[in-house]
């Protein structure tokens, strides 16, 4: 497929399953399955379906439906950040 | 499901296999394996001094190319990227019984087994053929029977990855056919290339688009189960097209791998 220059960010976008690692090891289970709700548009997605850039200096994680921005992960040498204000909430199976 | 603290761990290279001019097939051993689900990948890291003098690390995901029947070991099938700096290394420096460090099996999402049924059809473009292939491998090592077609976009009949075992599954089992569209390829060797076409085969020299879609999946109408996986813009226009004939959101499962090539 040809790279679009007018649609770069587009083609540069993956999806959760390509942070479901970074996700992994913060949550310490699957999160790909779990369910996030937008905090602008309501709807809800499975974290693997959503929108991510992970070409940043940190991951961008964004609504399918409303692009808004849900997550950001930063890794520092020491420290992990996850900013999730554009989440009304993650909801995810309870572990028997 | 049980789910075990993600760890690194080193595995060693038991067999590394040309597939494409660009891709190849790599055997890892490890020494904690645990079977996989297909569709999930796993992390591969790299850290200097292998990369940089710094202690800079950089990691990627790959799709598992293996079935998890595969006891003990794991494939994971890597395309060369140019400007890459974890591709290049994996086809270019490394040998069997070298280590890499790896983590997983990750991800719970893009994943498919025989439990959840079918009928299936799987789109691939280009590479995004890995993880599909790992539950084609899956479906055939329990010798399951719900109806089953891939569609494969690739530029040309010589970057078809796995092509001899798709072939040969289809020959074999009546429940599992393979289309092929190749993007680029000039008439003159589409022709040369067909002169024996497989039984039932059917091709394509054109993008996956929605006459192309329509045909393949008509058997299973609004039943098929579909697992996308490909470059970013293939993804987002067959999965837009899907949703446009009204095939239910929820039986679509995506994976976008970014640019093409990448």
């Amino acid at each position: 497929m040809e790279t679009d220059e007018g649609d770069m960010n587009t083609a540069l976008m993956v999806d959760g399953n390509a942070v479901a690692g970074q996700l992994q090891q913060i949550f310490g289970r699957d999160m790909t399955m779990a369910m996030a709700r937008c905090a602008a548009c309501a709807r809800e997605a499975e974290m693997g379906a959503l929108m991510v850039f992970t070409q940043a200096p940190g991951v961008v994680l964004r609504c399918p439906a409303c692009q808004a921005v849900i997550a950001r992960i930063v890794e520092t040498p020491s420290a992990i950040y996850l900013e999730a204000r554009g989440a009304a909430f993650l909801r995810m199976a309870a572990q028997p | 499901m049980e789910q075990p603290v993600l760890q690194w761990q080193a595995g060693t290279v038991t067999a590394i296999r040309p597939e494409t001019l660009k891709t190849k097939s790599f055997t890892l051993a490890l020494p904690k394996w645990m079977a996989h689900r297909p569709g999930q990948h796993y992390d591969v890291r790299l850290t200097a001094p292998v990369t940089a003098p710094d202690g800079y690390q950089t990691q990627r995901s790959y799709s598992i190319a293996s079935a998890p029947e595969r006891m003990g070991e794991l494939e994971l099938t890597v395309e060369r990227i140019e400007d890459g700096e974890v591709s290049p290394y994996l086809h270019d420096v490394l040998v069997p019984g070298d280590q890499l460090e790896v983590r997983g099996p990750i991800g719970g999402y893009f994943v498919w087994e025989v439990s959840l049924g079918g009928p299936l059809l799987l789109i691939a473009g280009g590479s995004g053929v890995v993880p599909l292939m790992a539950m084609l491998r899956h479906r055939a090592a329990q010798h399951a029977t719900m109806p089953t077609r891939m569609l494969y976009s690739s530029r040309t009949a010589d970057d078809v990855i796995y092509r001899d075992e798709l072939d040969a599954l289809a020959a074999s089992d009546r429940t599992f056919e393979v289309f092929f569209s190749f993007t680029r390829q000039p008439p003159e060797v589409f022709f040369t290339f067909t002169r024996q076409p497989p039984t039932g085969w059917t091709g394509y020299r054109r993008r996956i688009d929605a006459a192309m879609l329509g045909e393949v999946i008509k058997p299973f109408d609004k039943r098929a189960r579909v697992y996308l996986c490909g470059p970013t813009l293939l993804v987002e226009a067959v999965a837009n097209t899907l949703v446009q004939m009204e095939l239910p959101t929820e039986q679509i499962r995506t994976e976008r791998f970014g640019p093409s090539g990448a």
